[in-house]
């Protein structure tokens, strides 16, 4: 069974006609072709499919896509404007390796936007609070908290390196 | 992923939910948040005809005072739940119980009414509903009820919402001033369910007293210690509510996160646990 | 400058956290068909009949297919792990099952359709007449006689055994102050990979080539496989490995779907995929682990272990053609891991059930070697009253002692362990820790310490061995215009060794690292390699890439001591310049060196050199041996990275939770190429041996059901459940490998189960508490402290 539906993804505005058993994840995926969020599980535990929806985070295998209609979605490739400047919490990520295989990482950026966006000086446990949605396999955490700490540093300090530590 | 053919209806408006509901009963499936609906249709655990979505309907999403009650409508999101300065002021317990519900993304998402309407044994609501002696209001086509937490839970994950009826909304009375009341969860890896939960209410001066305990049974059972706390918190009270709730939990089931007896224990160290910790926050 | 030893950041980072990586799912083809699979709801059963036509019924489905399809037209799936050389017992396993089931979630037939939705609808229409068999779950009831035989042409249902023994175990346990023995259990768990596997296979009939995109470790492997599987020539399949969402050996070939895939793309001529689903993937996408260790000791009062008796049962589910059952040799191969035990007897018993064959899991038996010695130098300590670490100590194999010859004949190539114990127990504070601990006792807290020690071996090779084998390919390039382009033959699933080989190739050619370019993951360019396992990315490829390396350099240089007007062996590079030794002022570009190879090759410097810069070169580690026959020594393991780690929990007696508060870790991987990825690795591996220590288990019920096949049952740590680790590194070179390095992939695994054990029985040391069995849930705990309390 299809149904319309319009979404705007990443200030974009999109009308697709989508099978009602197709979750947000795919609709993205397969529909627009923003193959950045990933799926790992389908029952709503990795967060590998985090996605912003109106302002916050969720987890889009867990979301009918056809419910996503009229809504507003950021995905990771929302977060930068081209290759050469990533947002501070990619940058962040990549200098303190905050990755591996980088499946889970578009998630993982999300949990942090939204993290910081509603405690912007987190402490270790409250960013392993935030990011408790997320699992990652490869990196045991370590460099993902770093990161994020990193990446506070960077947003408070507007957008460049924070001060040494 | 979900392989089932269904019909997807997204009303905006209660009165046109209730009157799809009444049009496909049984073969209607409500969605919520959609944190275990539709995990359990990608795993084929539930293959509904008809999925009617109330996140478009947004007069379900509200937290209100209204005197002696706050209103919470059923649409609302846990991580609201968890935050609101109406229920953190009032009901603190709630709060405690919403923050610990999966992780972030799940309380954006996940509801109190999809919570309550499922009614897992181990949900974080259940016991606080119980303990703060919530009520619920149940609505469809034809009718508008209330039902009592007590007799809202029938039995495992069934609830006293029939067919063609919705939970809209949930009535939790206030704290009494003073009082103290807790809400403590034992699991296994941050964010899964509770292996077991408890709540507890204690009025100021130990005028009534109630614990309940999740994971234990069919539903949470709730037990009133009132007279085991006559003379305030000792260890021979303590004594008293774990063997009480030991006796509770009669029922307690075993699944891959501990067998009955295990269950049974944990019902005793967590109402003692959740007792001490209500008692401390008497003012 | 000198990349070597650097900390620098994986060079496909900037592409994976921008969302732009391209992962197996993201390969979306025009008119691509999706498949699902119809797998078996029965442990064992025999196929009686398949009826396909209600799902061939439904709209949109293009074709379905059966066992009997297969074996009309498919050989048997090609070992990973040959089992003759091995002297296993073998089975032949079909890319669809053509009459008996031996597992639940066997793939028995599969629809193609033109959705996914269609496909995994119309496999559920599939009717499948199944008469049940008789079942076994447990190895050691499977090995009674009269069990029944999950292979019922087998005699039995041991499928391998070894028997290693030195010195006299009789004299030993009769001369001893002391015996005692015991029975571990390791659970059965896995990788689970955040990103599950996944093949897309398209095929070209006019150039009769078949394309397989594929989340796996072992592209040219799998290419082996497809084509003596599908009796199609290797030159008319390519494997592209895109970006791997993490492998841990779960995504090793050789997996049904592989070949299934493969064939119906040549017959619909239709681009397919087929996206594992998660409970799919906890289903039947390899288990490891599940051992069953009796062990014996004879030990002196000064807590020298002087006999051990060690017998090593693996449940390695039913037989495929996955290369997972080897695990179960490498246990009983690792056993007594760092230690000299004079008397020493390993038996192994590899039994088949009913359950989800094993596929290779980071750690490959060795975990539960280390696990088990751990167990033992405890009891030994407890039965002694000799401290935890002075037993390690006084068993330890010696540095001085290297290359030392283990029970097995596995020859452990190098080594410090007693530094390395001594470090971090240093940096956990051993020695203060008692007062610490009575100090929160008295507060009312349950703290305690363990000690868990690993040993590693690593860049396994196997005689006969199409995937397992210890040599690898790489092709350096220097282009005209000086830039380096590196294809290798091994691959990385997200652990960074592209990035190591670029910086070995740029200390090897003396250019800035930002001038590689390394390609992996494709048998149409890559030089034929065996792929990523065993941690031999670096250990094999890294080196390969150092050798090819060398020949360019060394044409390069004798074309730039023309230039300079000196002899060759009077130059070097770095910087990106050729420079004469002494007097760098006197140099030329390595660019314009590269550029008269190229474009000057009859002119009067580079004429006595062949045209062109590229060279294509094998490394075979030299502490491989498989003469047996010569000489009577086999070594399979060339490098034996090793470390230690000690832990702190905090334990609630009345609820069983087990908080881990510290977790240090001393490591000796040898030479690290990049420490930032080799720490990285290690943070990950630690991770996932705490998983395995605490919270993850695959549980199937008296029926054979497996009862944890989603994330909401199959529990992995969250960022919340992890401890801040810290981790210090120690550097022992192997004096076999050119590069001095060991490996470290797996590294970290292993330690975490001994330690985390440990700890929890020395919070509550009162009760003398043995934890033989993992993980330590809650409720695990709680009833083994109820248990002690009971007896006390």
């Amino acid at each position: 069974m299809k149904t319309p539906v319009e979404v705007t993804v990443n200030k974009k505005k999109y009308k697709v006609e989508v099978d009602t058993r197709m979750i947000l994840a795919d609709m993205l995926r397969e529909e627009l072709r923003l193959t950045g969020t990933h799926i790992g599980c389908g029952t709503g535990n990795c967060g590998a499919c985090t996605v912003v929806l109106n302002g916050e985070t969720v987890k889009s295998c867990c979301i009918i896509a056809a419910d996503a209609n009229g809504q507003e979605i950021t995905t990771i490739e929302g977060l930068s404007s081209s290759a050469t400047e990533l947002h501070p919490i990619q940058q962040a990520f990549v200098e303190n390796q905050g990755l591996q295989c980088g499946y889970c990482t578009p998630g993982m950026v999300l949990s942090t936007l939204q993290l910081l966006k509603d405690n912007p000086n987190p402490t270790e446990d409250e960013i392993r609070h935030g990011i408790s949605g997320n699992l990652c396999r490869c990196t045991g955490y370590q460099f993902i908290v770093q990161s994020i700490q990193d990446a506070a540093k960077r947003l408070s300090n507007g957008g460049q390196p924070g001060a040494s530590q | 992923m979900i392989s089932e053919e269904f019909e997807f209806r997204a009303p905006t408006k209660l009165a046109e939910a209730l009157s799809l509901l009444e049009r496909y009963g049984d073969d209607a499936k409500i969605l919520a948040g959609g944190m275990s609906l539709v995990p359990m249709m990608t795993l084929g655990l539930v293959r509904p005809k008809t999925v009617i979505s109330f996140n478009h309907i947004t007069d379900l999403n509200f937290v209100i005072d209204a005197k002696d009650v706050i209103r919470i409508g059923a649409m609302t999101r846990h991580d609201t739940v968890a935050h609101h300065d109406l229920i953190k002021k009032h009901l603190p317990l709630l709060a405690t119980a919403a923050v610990g519900i999966g992780d972030v993304q799940v309380r954006h998402r996940g509801t109190i009414g999809g919570s309550l309407a499922h009614a897992d044994p181990a949900a974080d609501y259940p016991p606080v509903m119980l303990v703060a002696g919530a009520q619920f209001r149940i609505q469809s086509a034809k009718g508008d009820r209330m039902v009592k937490a007590a007799e809202f839970f029938t039995g495992l994950m069934q609830t006293a919402v029939g067919a063609g009826e919705v939970l809209s909304e949930i009535h939790v009375p206030k704290l009494p001033a003073g009082a103290g009341s807790a809400y403590l969860r034992l699991h296994r890896v941050e964010g899964s369910f509770p292996i077991v939960n408890a709540a507890a209410v204690i009025e100021k001066g130990f005028k009534s007293a109630r614990v309940a305990i999740g994971g234990v049974g069919e539903s949470a059972v709730m037990i009133d210690v009132t007279k085991h706390l006559s003379k305030g918190v000792s260890d021979q009270s303590l004594r008293a509510i774990s063997d009480a709730a030991y006796d509770a939990s009669g029922d307690a089931y075993g699944d891959l996160n501990g067998d009955t007896e295990y269950r049974r224990a944990m019902a005793r160290v967590y109402a003692q646990r959740v007792i001490k910790a209500a008692a401390a926050q008497i003012r | 400058m000198k990349y070597i030893g650097k900390e620098i950041v994986g060079l496909p980072t900037r592409q994976l956290v921008a969302g732009k990586g391209q992962y197996v799912s993201d390969v979306i083809l025009d008119g691509m068909l999706h498949m699902a699979i119809v797998r078996s709801p029965y442990a064992h059963a025999r196929i009686k009949s398949i009826d396909t036509k209600p799902a061939e019924a439904v709209p949109g489905v293009v074709y379905v297919i059966t066992g009997k399809e297969v074996i009309e037209n498919m050989r048997p799936i090609m070992e990973a792990y040959d089992t003759a050389a091995m002297d296993a017992k073998s089975v032949k396993c079909y890319a669809l099952c053509p009459e008996r089931v031996r597992y639940v979630g066997e793939a028995v037939a599969a629809v193609v359709a033109e959705d996914k939705y269609t496909a995994r609808l119309a496999a559920d229409l599939v009717e499948v007449d199944y008469e049940e068999l008789p079942v076994v779950f447990d190895a050691e009831e499977a090995m009674k006689p009269g069990a029944p035989l999950v292979e019922p042409d087998w005699d039995s249902n041991v499928m391998v055994t070894r028997d290693f023994i030195r010195g006299d175990l009789d004299k030993a346990f009769a001369e001893a102050d002391g015996t005692f023995s015991g029975t571990i259990n390791t659970q059965r768990y896995t990788g689970a990979a955040i990103e599950p596997r996944g093949y897309v296979a398209t095929y070209d009939p006019y150039q009769d080539m078949l394309t397989m995109w594929a989340s796996t470790q072992n592209p040219h492997p799998m290419r082996v496989f497809l084509a003596e599987t599908l009796g199609i020539p290797e030159t008319s399949i390519r494997v592209i490995q895109p970006h791997v969402g993490g492998g841990f050996g779960l995504k090793i070939p050789t997996f049904q779907e592989e070949p299934l895939i493969a064939y119906l793309a040549r017959k619909l001529a239709r681009p397919i995929k087929w996206i594992e689903e998660r409970q799919e993937n906890l289903l039947v996408g390899g288990h490891a682990r599940q051992n069953r260790l009796h062990y014996d000791v004879a030990y002196k009062k000064d807590g020298s272990v002087i006999g051990f008796r060690a017998k090593v049962i693996a449940d390695v589910g039913a037989p495929a053609a996955l290369c997972g059952w080897g695990q179960s040799f490498v246990t009983s191969y690792c056993i007594p891991t760092c230690y000299k035990i004079p008397n020493c007897r390993v038996q192994l018993f590899t039994v088949v059930t009913n359950k989800c064959p094993w596929n290779a899991y980071r750690g490959y038996g060795k975990e539960a070697a280390s696990f088990l010695m751990d167990r033992v130098m405890d009891g030994v300590a407890k039965a002694t009253g000799v401290d935890r670490a002075e037993v390690r100590l006084k068993n330890f194999i010696q540095p001085e002692e290297f290359p030392y010859s283990q029970v097995s004949g596995a020859m452990i190539d190098s080594g410090n362990y007693p530094k390395a114990l001594n470090r971090v127990l240093e940096m956990v504070g051993y020695k203060d820790f008692p007062k610490l601990q009575a100090d929160a006792r008295k507060q009312g807290r349950c703290i305690g310490l363990g000690i868990g020690q690993e040993l590693t071996p690593e860049g396994c090779s196997m005689p006969k061995s199409t995937l397992l084998s210890g040599y690898d390919g790489c092709t350096v390039r220097v282009n005209p215009s000086g830039q380096v382009t590196v294809l290798t033959g091994v691959t990385s699933p997200g652990s960074g060794n592209e990035t190591g080989i670029a910086q070995i190739v740029a200390d090897t050619l003396g250019v800035d690292v930002k001038l590689i370019r390394v390609i992996q993951g494709d048998t149409d360019t890559c030089p034929y390699g065996l792929g990523n396992y065993s941690s031999r990315s670096i250990i094999m490829g890294g080196a390969a890439a150092q050798v090819a390396g060398t020949d360019i350099r060394e044409k390069m240089f004798k074309v730039a001591a023309k230039m300079l007007e000196v002899a060759p062996a009077d130059i070097d590079s770095e910087d990106g310049k050729i420079y004469v030794k002494g007097a760098p002022s006197r140099y030329v570009l390595f660019k314009d060196v590269a550029s008269t190879v190229y474009r000057d090759c009859y002119g009067k410097f580079a004429s006595d050199v062949e045209p062109g810069l590229e060279a294509t070169r094998y490394f075979r580690h030299p502490n491989v041996y498989h003469q047996p026959e010569v000489d009577g020594r086999f070594s399979s393991y060339p490098s034996w990275p090793n470390g230690v780690s000690a832990c702190v929990v905090e334990v609630d007696p009345e609820t069983g939770i087990v908080k881990l508060l510290r977790y240090c870790a001393v490591h000796d991987a040898g030479v690290l190429i990049n420490p930032l990825l080799a720490q990285a690795n290690l943070h990950g591996g630690i991770i996932q041996g705490l998983g395995g220590a605490m919270f993850e288990n695959l549980v199937y019920d008296e029926a054979g059901q497996l009862k944890t096949a989603s994330f909401l049952d199959y529990t992995i740590p969250t960022a919340v459940d992890c401890p801040s680790l810290e981790v210090e590194h120690q550097e022992t070179r192997s004096p076999f490998n050119p590069l001095g390095c060991k490996g470290v992939g797996e590294s970290g695994v292993t330690a975490p189960l001994g330690a985390i054990c440990s700890a929890v029985e020395n919070a509550l040391g009162h009760l003398k508490l043995n934890f033989d069995e993992m993980p330590l849930t809650p409720d695990r705990v709680w009833q083994e402290i109820r248990h002690a309390q009971q007896q006390a």
